[in-house]
């Protein structure tokens, strides 16, 4: 797993989200990345359930459960500000027999769907973010392969990214910042795509 | 006996036939010769004319006796013997792949193109001899009789002295790290690892620097059976690259004489290839 920043493309000025995934493929593909298929991304909303807080009268904690397809044997589990542990895909049924202690608020399934290109030694994907039945966002992944260390390779990635998202220019994750010389590692992926979620969520309802 | 006659018969008829075959071409060649030159030279068109015609005619009939003996000895020829049956070699005159294959055009291309290797070959050779490779001391030219008969002393170091040479040039940089170990008989496998960007692995012979192999931090340097692998390149293009940069660097630094200076040089070239990260892919 190299360093990988995730982040939103803005929806273009009078098109659908659509025709802006389909631009920004297309703009790929003349850069010469080649389709390698497709992905997914998903994400699962679970309530501390009422029952635990008891006398505590903490606020309900939010645990978030998501899949990667790149990572089709493992389940992730992460907290908003908190550990993320990397599980096997058995979990989702381990968190069925825990309904007495995370309930699943099943309204606030989200994930992203797309294409997976290729280019030299990045892994582009390009993904529609849906909530229910409604296309709510872009989502745009880019991971370079050979670098582990974040800080050392930031700015090629921006490079890379500016090339074709044209104007749109994606801050450094909050995760570069937390660890400098640290190794990256797919935790800090999902932890981006669940802020990446999070923010999508409250935005208001893209019209289609 | 009967087979015999029957042979000899066919024989005399087949050599008649083929002198009649000859004679048919030499008349039917002097048929379009005669058209081909044309009326000849003389006093009046007419007797140009007459003379022409009655040359033509003269071709012709003798083409027509020709064509009447050759017939006249096929017949005598006759079928091929029913106890002599010829099977399949009977169809090698049906062949037509020869008059289909461009033989001609194809011997030719054939030659201008080896004729085009062999200038290629030259020049590279030419080229090529300007950076000599050999890392060996002996000299080149020497011959057998005169090369000394001791083996040179640097290619059989005891193992112990390649330990001691590699773990002082691991003390020498703090970011890089060197793992020796032999799972093959003599020659050392180093892995060294550099930062949190690269591993290298050098295979050795004795003190010498056989081969590298650069791969990514991340990826897996070892075999399933737990061995180190020093065959598989790299999965990014990137590292392939810096892969063959080292190549080119380990046969670029040579002193046969003192390959210990050659490994530390080798080592701190390595040391640059710490910023790879800020190294855009092409």
């Amino acid at each position: 797993m190299g360093v990988t920043c995730v982040s939103q493309m803005p929806v273009a000025e009078g098109k659908s989200v659509q025709q802006t995934v389909e631009l920004l493929t297309r703009k790929l593909e003349l850069l010469g990345a080649e389709k390698q298929g497709t992905f997914c991304v998903d994400c699962e909303t679970y309530h501390t359930a009422a029952s635990t807080m008891g006398s505590q009268g903490q606020a309900g904690k939010l645990m978030y459960v998501m899949h990667n397809s790149e990572y089709p044997l493992s389940c992730f589990a992460l907290f908003e500000n908190g550990p993320c542990l990397i599980a096997d895909a058995n979990f989702d049924v381990l968190m069925v027999k825990l309904k007495g202690f995370f309930q699943n608020a099943k309204a606030n399934k989200i994930e992203t769907r797309g294409t997976r290109y290729q280019y030299c030694d990045f892994l582009v994907k390009v993904g529609t973010v849906t909530m229910g039945p409604s296309a709510r966002g872009i989502s745009v992944e880019v991971e370079y392969g050979p670098c582990v260390v974040a800080s050392d390779c930031w700015n090629l990635l921006l490079e890379f990214l500016q090339s074709f998202l044209g104007s749109h220019n994606p801050g450094a994750p909050a995760v570069f910042g937390n660890r400098h010389d640290g190794v990256y590692g797919p935790a800090d992926t999902m932890a981006q795509y669940m802020e990446l979620f999070n923010k999508i969520r409250k935005q208001q309802q893209v019209v289609d | 006996m009967a087979d015999v006659l029957s042979v000899g018969v066919n024989l005399e008829a087949f050599a008649q036939a083929i002198g009649a075959i000859q004679a048919l071409r030499s008349s039917v060649s002097r048929v379009f010769d005669c058209l081909k030159d044309g009326m000849q030279n003389k006093e009046t068109l007419e007797g140009r004319e007459k003379a022409f015609i009655a040359h033509f005619q003269d071709h012709l009939h003798s083409v027509n006796r020709d064509l009447n003996e050759l017939e006249r000895l096929s017949n005598l020829v006759g079928k091929p013997s029913e106890n002599h049956p010829l099977h399949n070699s009977g169809l090698l005159s049906l062949d037509p792949v020869q008059d289909k294959t461009p033989l001609y055009s194809q011997l030719l291309q054939a030659y201008k193109w080896s004729n085009k290797l062999q200038y290629h070959a030259g020049l590279a050779s030419g080229l090529l001899n300007q950076q000599s490779l050999k890392r060996s001391a002996n000299q080149m030219g020497v011959s057998a009789k005169r090369r000394p008969k001791a083996q040179p002393t640097t290619l059989v170091l005891p193992p112990q002295y390649v330990d001691d040479v590699i773990s002082r040039i691991d003390r020498m940089f703090p970011e890089m790290s060197i793992h020796l170990s032999r799972p093959n008989g003599t020659s050392a496998m180093l892995l060294v690892t550099l930062g949190k960007v690269l591993k290298v692995i050098v295979v050795m012979r004795s003190l010498f620097i056989d081969r590298t192999i650069v791969k990514g931090y991340n990826e897996n340097v070892y075999t399933e059976d737990g061995k180190l692998d020093i065959w598989s390149k790299s999965n990014y293009q990137v590292f392939q690259k810096v892969t063959d940069h080292a190549t080119t660097a380990l046969l670029h630094y040579q002193l046969p004489q003192m390959p210990d200076v050659v490994v530390r040089s080798f080592m701190v070239s390595g040391l640059s290839k710490k910023f790879l990260p800020l190294i855009p892919p092409d």
